[in-house]
């Protein structure tokens, strides 16, 4: 049973994920979720690799290669193979689908770099001619801030210092790095895709927080909702309930004091990562102890 | 007020390009929220113009200067054509805000007075 534990234990971080996001100052929430994303999936990857292989040992051909008795294993759990199929067959399409993730995402960075690299060294700032408001941080070597014309002028001075300080942030903090860990994890084991929605939202509370560090709250919440209306492109109606709800979740979050650091809700995520972990540690050394089971039954049988 | 290193040249130029007419060093002080010296902006200023991101010209007795679309600006352009077209670039480059259509705008002011009320 300790074999299925790192899946139950990452999809319950999973769900406490949101519930972080939103409690936790945001930058100890992005790095609990995104470091703790990459072991969740490691566990849930090995323990599924090791569903496979108790499969597979039972095998005639690799039982006599391995010389164990492929009996003794099946007596010792007769389900395993069927459950090992299910786990090959789960490895090969999460396998592909991290290699599909990781090489887009990889392609997303590079272009960004380029990006970055191709605007010439004025400054951090490269400013586009356009009446929509949008502003993005470029990930490069050095990384560079894109602000429309339309958003500068929809903001007062203090309002640019915030948006121009959130941006630096960004880059400063390398948040798409953050992203990438929670695409990747998500890619492994899908039951962790919600971190990727919370992460976007921590890394943004703690852009904001850090814009909030070099200008007045109200301010930033200015800059925020000035430049969340007025004259934008179209987008997919499916993110735009999300979109409203986002900035003025954020908003709502600077009207209120910084969040402080509670450690039971650091702890408790914790604590189910390092179960995790313990459950892969604990599920390898008993299919070790099988298998000697095994072997040793073998080379009964050969005398 | 705590400021980034390199962010006051940012902040001189994104207040440039927010106004609709050349500058002179004291409006663009007026312009930033007014905390920063008048040499500091000056000196910001001849930087930025030796750098060739600004333009200036003779204004009574002070430079008047304008942001100069340079490369950067064209570079910038494509960008936002890549940004146009879609894709994965959200996660990459990070936008300020989402996207809000007029009905979430709506919604959203609702909200904002709503909490003001509660005060």
């Amino acid at each position: 049973m300790t074999t299925y534990l790192p899946l139950l234990l990452s999809a319950l971080f999973a769900l406490a994920a949101p519930a972080l996001a939103r409690r936790l100052p945001p930058h100890v929430a992005t790095w609990l979720l995104s470091g703790g994303g990459l072991v969740a999936a490691a566990a849930s990857s090995a323990s599924l690799a090791l569903l496979a292989f108790d499969g597979f040992a039972q095998a005639p051909l690799l039982a006599s290669r391995g010389q164990w008795s492929g009996s003794v294993l099946r007596h010792h759990d007769p389900s395993a193979v069927p459950v090992g199929i299910a786990a090959t067959v789960a490895v090969c399409v999460l396998a592909l689908r991290f290699l599909r993730i990781a090489g887009r995402r990889l392609a997303a960075l590079l272009g960004a770099h380029r990006l970055a690299a191709a605007l010439p060294a004025t400054g951090e700032l490269a400013v586009l001619r356009s009446p929509d408001r949008q502003a993005f941080a470029v990930p490069g070597r050095p990384g560079r801030i894109a602000v429309t014309t339309g958003l500068l002028r929809g903001l007062d001075g203090g309002q640019r210092r915030a948006l121009l300080e959130h941006e630096r942030s960004h880059l400063r903090h390398r948040h798409h790095l953050h992203h990438t860990a929670c695409q990747l994890a998500a890619a492994v084991n899908p039951l962790l895709c919600r971190l990727i929605p919370a992460v976007e939202q921590t890394t943004e509370r703690w852009a904001d927080e850090d814009a909030a560090s070099v200008c007045p709250r109200g301010t930033v919440a200015g800059a925020l909702s000035r430049a969340a209306t007025g004259n934008r492109p179209a987008a997919p109606a499916t993110v735009l309930a999300a979109a409203a709800a986002d900035v003025a979740d954020r908003i709502g979050a600077l009207g209120d004091p910084a969040p402080r650091l509670t450690w039971w809700r650091i702890g408790l995520p914790a604590g189910l990562l390092l179960a995790a972990a313990l459950a892969v540690a604990v599920a390898m050394r008993d299919t070790e102890q099988l298998i000697e089971l095994a072997e040793r039954a073998y080379l009964a049988g050969q005398r | 007020m705590r400021r980034a290193k390199g962010g006051l040249e940012s902040e001189v130029l994104a207040a440039l390009w927010a106004a609709e007419t050349a500058l002179t060093p004291a409006e663009v002080v007026d312009a930033i929220g007014g905390d920063l010296a008048y040499t500091t902006v000056q000196t910001i200023l001849v930087r930025l113009h030796a750098k060739g991101a600004v333009a200036r010209e003779q204004s009574g007795r002070a430079y008047a200067y304008t942001p100069v679309l340079d490369d950067a600006g064209l570079a910038a352009d494509r960008m936002q054509a890549l940004l146009d077209k879609g894709g994965d670039h959200v996660a990459v480059l990070r936008q300020f805000v989402n996207t809000l259509s007029p009905e979430d705008e709506t919604a959203l002011a609702d909200l904002l007075t709503r909490r003001q009320d509660h005060r």
